[in-house]
């Protein structure tokens, strides 16, 4: 009997328990703990899968960075596109996949890649870098003048000095290209500021002005490179060239006389010297002179100007004075009192006779090209006198 | 229905509630709050949060079991040997065919369809083996490259632990109904990384009502289970974005015409499964344990041609598509040899779902049509990305006819409002020409295929509801007033039709007085007095007439004149239904 009562009285326990157990808020209480348990095991189950995907995308990525270095596009971008199933959003991933995408050529993915890491970090300067090339290359100039100041003042990895000058060159190429040549000489003096003494570095840039038309800064740059490496052939033809683009063309000779010296075979640097040369000796102004010796310089340059009247067909009209009469005609009603003598005489003759051989220069070098030889000096002589430059 | 004029709840509220002091105090003690929060509709909301989070815990393990299983069947590359393509699919399609009919019958077919078959037949009751089930044979199938994806599975096996957890907690038959859809939200809303479209298809596609106890939960839920999967799996989208440009109005034609693309493409994928699923599956029974692996064998084969996107849920390609990486032409034929490759993989049984399918159909068709537009008409400043967004959203509407839910859908994935109108454009075009060529959805398709009938939600939307109003009559006898007196009341309806007159109460209110009680109370002697205290009813409960007239079926047994008055003023009789007019106002709705 009594083991009867014990049982039942077992039973009644456990029926107890179990309404109890059956009662919400236990429920609920160990509904907590089996989720806790779970999210535990979800947990350690997520670290082990994360690990094995990260190895995994490194394994394809260090293949395609091989793959890369070795300018094997085509395999690089499965490489990296292989890694990236493995980290969909690896940035690193994504850079190397867009880079191998330009590689083959693939723009339009390659910015979209691009784009979503500029996302991301829009201070990456590679990103930045890229994006400008391709809008460079769609021939999207703002878009790409925005992304390369963007790569200019970026965050670099490694040598950032470096990675940002070669940014803000591009830039310039870019600007000088389309020919936006003030925006080129604002970036062209930021850079020279930050220019160390590197005289190739600065020879670049005196280049760089040169085709930006700031021949001042450009002279500069040159003199500055030639103070560390005095004997650079290719430096002193800038300097020289500069010099003469100033009208400064006794420097110029100096400079270019030195640049042959050092490179004999520069035939274009030679021609520049020939015509600074002439152009110093056939200037009927220049100080220090005979009035004799000026006569025969201006009695030269009449006959030169009447030469180039005679090879070049002028349109009628052209160039004709105020009393309709053609630079011909006028060249020709003066002739007569072109004389040595006459101009030694009087030195209005002498700048009436020097005022038309300038003006037939110049609008004949409009009407049928660029002079050469003597008239290109006279045509420089004539800048020169108006205080005008090219 | 206005409380205003029912007289139970009045009759309640003057026999339960306590004094104000009294009541304070028993609202606020300890007891009361305990009891409130464990209440079932509060309980349930709460249970809500547990079923998403322990949804979102599933799916991520679920995602990682498809990612193991691809690699391991697969290989680790982006390009696989042809013998792997050719024997991953085949081999795991002889294992699954065996899971699926030995171990795990249940796991075939729509997880949808079968959330529903839980909600409106099975008391909410789904076997957690199906789960467990579906989880083992769709990671295999899905890892090896069938053609599937992993949404559906997902739901399912949220529908499932949710029903398993419902019937822990012993919760109410009512609320066990509902359960599965709950938990289809959340495994739905953490397999798609978008809470918002996965509450909507839920309550399009398998409650198919809006109502506001539901959508607490199903809200919670998802969200609870979308909060767990990024937990673990980060909170990117699925795929990048490209940017959403529409410069010209005129482009509102190119998408329209990809409305009309997308619409005869679900239309074939759709009639395909109509035609060749009872096909397979009356074929005699030892060929289902070859159908996966034939069918493997056939997507491994389109892989080995060319085409390895078709494999699995493909989502990689959709993001490539977006940003242009295939041609239009390419694409065309990615969308064609996709709809093919799906349809092996659904028809032979193979368990998995076919969003993933459906979206790289649309995204693959957009893209095409984008670049095909583009190269037509160079003018245009097309973007194939956002071609494959809206083209995504064209076939969910067409194919998968859930129309709200794939226009949410793209905006929820995309995260740009500007693209809602080609869109809501292309959508409806689809969605459209899919009604008018394939009048049966899909799922209805498939729940008629498995032998069972299911209410169409697309019926269900489309119904016309009878109105209060449809079956109100203008009342017969005049209208009394509680302040006259008997015997005028008396001569009011002196020569008037109708037994049951109604009473205008003061200030307001409507009772029902019989013309034999009015006789009565005359012959008592108080034909004098004013009838309002005379009444038998003191007050009757009245109807407006935009209210549903299923409302009209809760008093019209009890009252014989039921009031429709104007929600401006209650005063105003709009007229009166009664037991006749409702039921010949449902007959004729029948009939007709």
């Amino acid at each position: 009997m009594p083991e009867v009562q014990e049982q039942k009285a077992s039973r009644e326990r456990l029926s107890r328990i179990r309404l109890y157990v059956r009662q919400r808020p236990v429920m609920l209480v160990l509904l907590t703990a089996v989720t806790v348990v779970f999210f535990v095991f979800v947990a350690a189950l997520s670290r082990a899968y994360r690990d094995q995907q990260r190895l995994l995308g490194n394994r394809w990525y260090q293949r395609g960075v091989a793959d890369l270095s070795g300018k094997r596009y085509q395999a690089a971008v499965t490489d990296f596109r292989a890694a990236l199933l493995y980290s969909r959003d690896n940035y690193t991933y994504q850079l190397n996949l867009a880079e191998a995408l330009l590689g083959m050529n693939r723009r339009a993915e390659a910015s979209a890649y691009f784009l979503n890491l500029w996302d991301r970090q829009p201070e990456d300067g590679l990103v930045n870098l890229e994006l400008a090339r391709i809008a460079a290359q769609k021939g999207q100039a703002q878009q790409a003048v925005r992304y390369y100041h963007d790569a200019v003042y970026a965050v670099w990895p490694t040598q950032q000095e470096i990675q940002r000058r070669e940014a803000r060159l591009e830039l310039i190429e870019l600007l000088l290209r389309s020919n936006a040549k003030g925006q080129a000489q604002a970036e062209l003096i930021a850079l020279s500021e930050n220019a160390n003494e590197d005289p190739v570095q600065l020879e670049v840039l005196g280049d760089l002005f040169m085709r930006a038309q700031d021949y001042e800064h450009a002279l500069g740059e040159y003199r500055l490179s030639l103070k560390a490496d005095g004997h650079n052939a290719k430096t002193l033809a800038g300097a020289g060239y500069a010099a003469y683009e100033l009208g400064q063309y006794p420097l110029a000779e100096h400079y270019l006389q030195d640049a042959v010296k050092q490179d004999p075979h520069d035939s274009a640097t030679a021609e520049r010297l020939k015509t600074t040369e002439m152009v110093l000796r056939m200037d009927p102004y220049r100080r220090k002179i005979s009035s004799s010796e000026r006569g025969r310089l201006v009695l030269e340059a009449f006959a030169t100007a009447g030469q180039r009247l005679q090879k070049c067909a002028m349109p009628s009209g052209d160039g004709a004075d105020p009393g309709g009469m053609s630079l011909s005609d006028q060249w020709s009603a003066l002739k007569p009192q072109i004389t040595q003598r006459g101009l030694q005489r009087s030195s209005d003759l002498a700048d009436g006779a020097m005022d038309l051989v300038f003006r037939i220069e110049r609008q004949t070098s409009l009407s049928c090209g660029a002079p050469t030889g003597p008239d290109l000096a006279l045509l420089l002589i004539s800048k020169l006198r108006e205080g005008n430059r090219f | 229905m206005s409380l205003q004029g029912d007289p139970e709840s009045e009759v309640l509220a003057d026999h339960t509630e306590p004094p104000r002091a009294t009541a304070w105090i028993y609202e606020h003690s300890p007891r009361t709050v305990w009891r409130a929060v464990f209440r079932e509709d509060n309980f349930f909301l709460v249970l809500s949060v547990f079923i998403g989070v322990l949804s979102g815990l599933a799916v991520v393990c679920f995602r990682y079991a498809i990612d193991w299983a691809r690699l391991y069947l697969l290989g680790t590359g982006v390009v696989l040997t042809p013998v792997r393509l050719l024997l991953a699919p085949s081999l795991a399609g002889l294992v699954i065919s065996v899971l699926v009919i030995h171990v795990f019958p249940r796991t075939r077919g729509s997880g949808v369809n079968q959330t529903k078959a839980a909600l409106y037949i099975y008391n909410g009751h789904i076997p957690f083996r199906t789960a467990i089930g579906k989880f083992i044979t769709a990671a295999l199938a899905i890892g090896s490259g069938h053609s599937l994806g992993p949404e559906d599975p997902s739901l399912q096996i949220g529908a499932s632990l949710a029903s398993v957890l419902g019937r822990k907690m012993r919760l109410s038959r009512d609320r066990m109904r509902l359960i599965a859809p709950v938990g289809a939200a959340a495994g739905l809303a953490a397999a798609f990384n978008a809470p918002i479209s996965a509450v909507l298809f839920v309550i399009e596609e398998v409650i198919g009502r809006w109502t506001a106890g539901i959508l607490g939960s199903v809200v919670l839920s998802a969200i609870s289970s979308v909060v767990v999967m990024r937990w673990f799996l980060g909170s990117e989208s699925m795929f990048r974005i490209p940017a959403v440009e529409m410069t010209q109005p005129l482009e509102l034609i190119a998408y329209a015409v990809l409305g009309v693309v997308g619409g005869i493409a679900s239309v074939v994928f759709a009639s395909g499964i109509g035609i060749l699923r009872p096909a397979f599956k009356g074929l005699p029974r030892w060929t289902q344990y070859f159908q996966p692996a034939i069918a493997g064998l056939l997507i491994g084969i389109i892989a080995v041609l060319g085409a390895p996107q078709v494999m699995g849920a493909g989502y990689e390609y959709i993001d490539q598509a977006m940003h242009g990486q295939f041609t239009w032409q390419f694409l065309a034929i990615l969308a064609g040899l996709k709809i093919v490759a799906t349809l092996l993989s659904f028809v032979s049984g193979t368990p998995g779902g076919m969003f993933a399918p459906t979206l790289f159909i649309g995204a693959m068709l957009g893209a095409a049509v984008g670049g095909a537009e583009r190269y037509m008409f160079p003018y245009l400043t097309i973007s194939p990305g956002t071609y494959a967004l809206v083209g995504m959203g064209v076939l969910f509407a067409g194919f998968l006819r859930a129309p709200m839910t794939s226009v949410f859908m793209v905006l929820e994935v995309s995260g740009n409002y500007s693209i809602i109108v080609p869109v809501i454009v292309a959508n409806t075009f689809s969605y459209v020409i899919s009604r008018g060529l394939q009048p049966i959805p899909i799922f209805d398709v498939l729940t008629r295929q498995d032998g069972l009938e299911l209410p169409s939600m697309e019926e269900l939307r489309e119904e016309d509801i009878l109105q209060v109003e449809d079956a109100m009559q203008p009342g017969e006898g005049p209208v009394l007033d509680a302040e006259e007196t008997v015997e005028k009341a008396l001569q009011h309806v002196d020569g008037t039709r109708g037994e049951d007159l109604l009473v205008r109460l003061s200030p307001s209110g409507w009772s029902t007085v019989t013309r034999d009680h009015l006789r009565a109370l005359a012959s008592d002697g108080k034909a004098s007095a004013k009838l309002g205290p005379l009444l038998l009813v003191p007050r009757i409960p009245y109807l407006h007439p935009d209210l549903p007239l299923e409302t009209a079926l809760r008093y019209i047994e009890r009252w014989p004149l039921v009031p429709v008055v104007s929600r401006a003023n209650f005063q105003q009789l709009e007229g009166v239904v009664s037991q006749r007019s409702v039921l010949d106002r449902y007959r004729e709705f029948g009939e007709g």
